[in-house]
């Protein structure tokens, strides 16, 4: 059984429809990449999971269990983090608070959760008393990431992590991923950044138009010469 | 001349004439200042005016600050300008007299009269202690019970509304709250406490003192003031709600039970809110129906001036209007102290437009 399972999804923003019987899986450890032009409706499945698209018909189930009529900290709690690609940390907060944030739900800030993000992510004890507002792109980024791994989620969503940032950045970036990735949290992650996201990702979804157009691994869709020719420059 | 002198008086050239208007302002300030020293040097101005009218200043400072945090946290968090806020301070005032009334005259005059205010009985600090602190609290409690009733029945069912349609339903909500008030306790002005003159607080030889309400008033402002701080610092509540003052989406994705928050935020707005209404009245020593509503232009104002949606903007913002309004009568009627101290928010928002603590964390 698949840990996400996206089933026929149809969904949009009011009466617009952006995705049009969408399917989408992610297996446990699983690091899986939606690529496709822009206004393919890449995030707005991300969106739809959360319940911040408007849900058109389908399914949408996580770990066996139903999830598209729950709230968001009830989504959450079973596991499922999710960063968005703007506006993701809390400017006026510090770095800390708004790790702190990412457990609300727990009673209590769990330290070794906390630990082990600022391990992961050196910069961001380095800056702790810091308010976000004042970091930058790639530490911002950092920061959202680590606020969605408080809980330890057995999947992270990530919407264009890389969007915005210097060339460097982004390499360094990625292989922060992979870390995460490596540690056992399943990744779904929709990027721009097409040619690097299917190198790294174990399967990969081409959404165009929001329909599935085509599912493989990501090593086969490099290879594969359509896709290399529409939606890779060659 | 010596050369420090000489850039000195470059940079201050070169400042008049790129702030041609701010530095006509600071002029003004400077010759308003002279005036005042030169003044009470010759006598023509007295010094103990000069301290009551800083004392009055301040005193007006606190309730609208007070009165003006619950404004504050209801527009960063809730995303509307909420125009019921001055007949919640009315709320307060009314239920919580209400109660120090019946504990009060317990005894002495029937229950009816004294559950409407109007049994004339003079209440004071010292002589009535309990009662005063009783009312004081159910102020704060018969308020947020309201403004809860209110955010359900009214509010919460607009919540994804625009700004302007939640303005005016507030606007609804004000009607209605303050004729119910006018409906229930009728709508004359009475006398509601007695004054006690008591030389506690000795500001400076021969300036005067402070009255026993009137040192009540300072201290269960800056105690609830600080207390709102801490909270909004300290806690995990209050970092939720500064959050969700940033970003209510991203508070939403991560966690944050949102609604509950919400709920949180009319507690602490209206309960400091209805103790303000309650302590005006400690101090004024009358109330009438409008006292919230007259008050509302005010505490907007005090709340606009230091950056609305910072609580610490609404007491700042507070203390400059109220003290404006009181020392400008140095120099003009009191008539024109409110209108003075208008204008110096639309000064100050000229040159700030987004307020003097702007961008300063807030609920």
């Amino acid at each position: 059984m698949a840990l996400l399972e996206v089933s026929g999804l149809d969904a949009g923003y009011g009466d617009l429809q952006i995705l049009e019987d969408v399917d989408l899986e992610v297996d446990e450890d699983e690091y899986v990449a939606i690529v496709g032009p822009n206004g393919a409706g890449k995030s707005t499945v991300m969106k739809s999971v959360f319940g911040l698209a408007t849900y058109m018909g389908g399914r949408i189930a996580f770990d066996g269990e139903e999830i598209g009529e729950l709230r968001p900290e009830a989504i959450i709690h079973r596991g499922l983090g999710y960063v968005p690609q703007d506006d993701n940390v809390f400017p006026s907060l510090s770095v800390e608070e708004n790790l702190e944030m990412g457990a609300y739900i727990l009673p209590e800030v769990p330290g070794d959760r906390l630990r082990e993000v600022y391990d992961r992510f050196p910069i961001l004890e380095a800056r702790k008393t810091q308010t976000a507002g004042n970091l930058s792109g790639g530490q911002r980024q950092m920061l959202a990431m680590g606020r969605a791994l408080m809980l330890d989620p057995a999947l992270l969503m990530l919407d264009e992590p890389s969007a915005g940032l210097a060339p460097d950045l982004v390499e360094e970036l990625f292989d922060r991923i992979d870390a995460v990735n490596d540690a056992g949290t399943a990744i779904l992650m929709v990027e721009q950044n097409a040619s690097e996201a299917l190198r790294r990702c174990d399967r990969g979804y081409v959404l165009v138009q929001g329909r599935n157009r085509y599912v493989d691994t990501g090593e086969s869709l490099l290879e594969n010469e359509q896709v290399r020719q529409d939606f890779l420059g060659g | 001349m010596c050369m420090s002198a000489i850039d000195t008086l470059g940079r201050g050239n070169t400042f008049v004439r790129t702030h041609p208007s701010l530095s006509l302002v600071f002029l003004v300030g400077f010759a308003l200042g002279v005036d005042l020293v030169h003044g009470l040097y010759t006598g023509r101005i007295p010094l103990e005016n000069v301290s009551r009218l800083f004392w009055n200043g301040l005193l007006v400072g606190l309730i609208l600050g007070l009165a003006g945090i619950g404004l504050s946290m209801t527009y960063s968090i809730l995303n509307f300008a909420n125009f019921s806020h001055g007949d919640l301070i009315t709320v307060g005032a009314f239920s919580g007299w209400s109660v120090t009334y019946l504990l009060a005259g317990a005894g002495v005059t029937e229950f009816g009269t004294r559950l409407l205010i109007d049994a004339n009985l003079n209440v004071t600090v010292l002589g009535d202690p309990v009662a005063v602190v009783a009312g004081l609290v159910l102020a704060s409690i018969l308020t947020i019970l309201i403004a809860l009733v209110v955010d359900r029945l009214v509010y919460r069912p607009m919540r994804d509304s625009s700004g302007i349609s939640l303005l005016i339903a507030s606007i609804g909500v004000a009607l209605v709250l303050r004729h119910l008030v006018a409906f229930v306790y009728r709508a004359h002005t009475r006398g509601v406490t007695g004054s006690e003159r008591v030389d506690i607080l000795p500001v400076l030889e021969g300036t005067g003192d402070v009255s026993v309400n009137t040192a009540t008033l300072m201290i269960v402002a800056v105690a609830l003031m600080i207390g709102v701080h801490l909270l909004v610092q300290r806690t995990k509540l209050g970092t939720a709600m500064r959050a969700m003052a940033d970003n209510q989406d991203l508070a939403l994705i991560t966690g944050i039970p949102t609604e509950r928050v919400v709920t949180w935020t009319w507690i602490l707005g209206a309960g400091l809110t209805g103790a303000a209404g309650f302590l005006i009245v400690l101090e004024r020593g009358t109330l009438d129906f409008n006292i919230g509503w007259g008050l509302l232009l005010l505490i907007f104002a005090a709340v606009i001036l230091g950056g609305i949606g910072s609580i610490y903007g609404a007491i700042g913002g507070g203390l400059v209007i109220g003290l404006t309004q009181s020392l400008s009568t140095i120099w003009i009627p009191s008539d024109f102290a409110t209108p003075a101290a208008f204008s110096l928010m639309i000064l100050v928002l000229l040159f700030r437009p987004s307020g003097l603590f702007s961008g300063v964390t807030t609920a």
